[in-house]
């Protein structure tokens, strides 16, 4: 069991960063962005095909992350272009669309569960060092690393510079940012593009646990999502511990047979609790304000 | 009178596809206050926004010193030297006083003249904006402006929701604005407090410009801002020629 939970880590800390995605995604340029994993899976598939045909894995990885970061900013333009002044539900709409699209078209392009795994590469599959029978891979560390340096790197990028706080008044008042020549497109846009990029290398991190096909990658946003609520959208360190949380949930409901197969469940059950764990503060505000 | 900072010729700006605002032409002198005037609903704000970049321009020229900005996007009119105070005390709450000013500093825009400007700021500058008074957040509002280092200012309705003695204070401020050779175009619902400030006044009726001269000619004359603003039989020579243009749009 142990070692399931150690396992769940690594999925763990990439949970823990596609949470952190989607917090961002929607703290700087308020959109609630369900294609996010659609698209970094479209860039993973991009890098795996690339090495299928033996490019170099680190230049694939590149070419990926890069393509990821294209097709992220031109969604996020279009966004930016049409939807601006729209409500969060309908840019959150719009996103939806866009991952019904990519999915459809990464399953026709990629194939689907039963034909399209590809073998991802995993440099990280070697075990760092072994504590009373528990083997603890090189994935653990680097996905924790990742996400504790994405953390940390965001929350002083948005509060110790001057691109951070003309981030930060972005996400609070987007016209008022533009008039005081924010150039507020082009930020918006950064951000789409920084998140396709980070969106794909966290997915190429937790493919070859997860399996290497299209729709189980593009899926893992009810994951991130799940991860998201955890940190209410908002805080960073709590999105980081939900991702962490879920991981480890995950690796020891794996690790038991009665509930091996609902296992895909977990992050549906953690949105539920926390739904209705927010809402009795509702309900107990609505009460005494009668 | 010198070069326009500002200069509008047939402008007509749109809010979400309705004609609002249509064929407006008016000048915006380097140094000096230009008030414009008008009851609720006259498209005062719909034109600031449509100078500002917020609402699209639909027909007409905006000249920005020697540059047509109708094109351009928001942040670029702001950086070719257009500042917009906002109706609404529109800061950034979760950012300090300070931070508020250098997300806005441009060019030669220096914080120092702010603080200078505002000493009630100087004392704040580590607080949040949105634990500030109404009147401090205007102030924060007004100097973000002046750090963008601008040519022309735009302010809208600064005297909403606060104290006669603060809007008192922050007039004298757009004053200074307009010493410092900064072209500042002033919506205001104290017509006499803008007047008194101003040199030149247009007055805005369904849309349209239908009194432009000098403050002085309106200063203290209720009966015909009151029929400038809601119709009636002209009063002067001038008013009957804005009329009679505007009979004929």
């Amino acid at each position: 069991m142990v070692n399931s939970v150690v396992a769940g880590l690594t999925s763990g800390g990439g949970y823990a960063l596609l949470g952190l995605c989607v917090v961002l995604t929607y703290r700087l340029v308020a959109v609630v962005n369900f294609a996010m994993t659609a698209v970094g899976a479209m860039g993973a598939f991009v890098m795996v095909s690339l090495t299928d045909k033996g490019l170099n894995v680190w230049l694939a990885l590149v070419v990926g992350a890069l393509s990821a970061a294209l097709l992220s900013g031109l969604l996020g333009a279009a966004l930016v272009r049409w939807f601006s002044g729209h409500r969060e539900r309908t840019k959150a709409a719009v996103t939806v669309a866009l991952y019904v699209a990519l999915t459809a078209i990464g399953l026709r392009l990629f194939g689907g569960t039963s034909t399209g795994a590809h073998r991802f590469p995993n440099p990280f599959g070697d075990p760092v060092f072994t504590v009373g029978g528990v083997v603890v891979p090189q994935s653990v560390l680097v996905s924790l690393a990742f996400a504790l340096l994405i953390t940390l790197a965001v929350g002083l990028l948005l509060t110790r510079t001057r691109l951070g706080l003309k981030l930060q008044a972005l996400s609070e008042r987007p016209s008022t940012a533009e008039v005081v020549g924010i150039p507020a497109p082009l930020l918006a846009v950064g951000v789409w593009s920084g998140v396709g990029a980070i969106t794909m290398l966290v997915i190429v991190l937790v493919a070859p646990r997860l399996g290497g096909d299209f729709s189980t990658l593009a899926g893992l946003i009810s994951t991130a999502l799940a991860v998201a609520m955890v940190g209410a959208f908002r805080s960073l360190p709590l999105t980081l511990a939900g991702g962490l949380i879920l991981g480890c949930l995950e690796g020891v409901s794996s690790s038991l047979d009665a509930i091996q197969k609902y296992q895909g469940v977990v992050p549906f059950l953690v949105i539920l609790v926390l739904l209705w764990w927010r809402s009795r503060r509702e309900v107990w505000d609505t009460a005494h304000s009668r | 009178m010198a070069t326009p900072a500002l200069a509008l010729e047939g402008v007509g700006v749109n809010r979400a596809d309705i004609p609002v605002v249509h064929d407006v032409s008016l000048d915006a002198a380097p140094g000096a206050v230009t008030v414009i005037l008008g009851a609720n609903g006259a498209g005062k704000t719909t034109l600031m926004d449509g100078i500002a970049g917020l609402a699209p321009v639909k027909s007409g020229t905006i000249r920005l010193g020697d540059r047509s900005i109708e094109k351009l996007a928001p942040y670029k009119r702001a950086r070719a030297g257009l500042g917009y105070v906002e109706q609404a005390r529109t800061t950034f709450r979760t950012l300090t006083v300070e931070q508020n000013l250098l997300v806005a500093q441009q060019g030669e825009g220096d914080l120092g003249t702010v603080y200078k400007l505002f000493p009630e700021l100087d004392k704040r500058r580590t607080l949040q904006a949105g634990y500030l008074s109404g009147g401090e957040q205007q102030m924060v509002v007004l100097g973000r402006a002046l750090v963008s280092a601008p040519k022309v200012v735009l302010i809208d309705e600064m005297s909403l929701g606060l104290a006669p003695l603060v809007v008192r204070r922050l007039m004298t401020t757009v004053g200074e604005l307009a010493g410092m050779g900064i072209a500042v175009v002033l919506i205001e619902q104290f017509a006499n407090l803008a007047l008194d400030v101003g040199t030149r006044a247009y007055v805005l009726r369904k849309g349209g410009v239908v009194y432009s001269g000098p403050c002085a000619d309106l200063r203290g004359d209720e009966e015909r801002l009151h029929r400038l603003y809601f119709g009636g039989p002209p009063l002067t020579a001038a008013d009957r020629d804005a009329g009679a243009a505007e009979s004929e749009q």
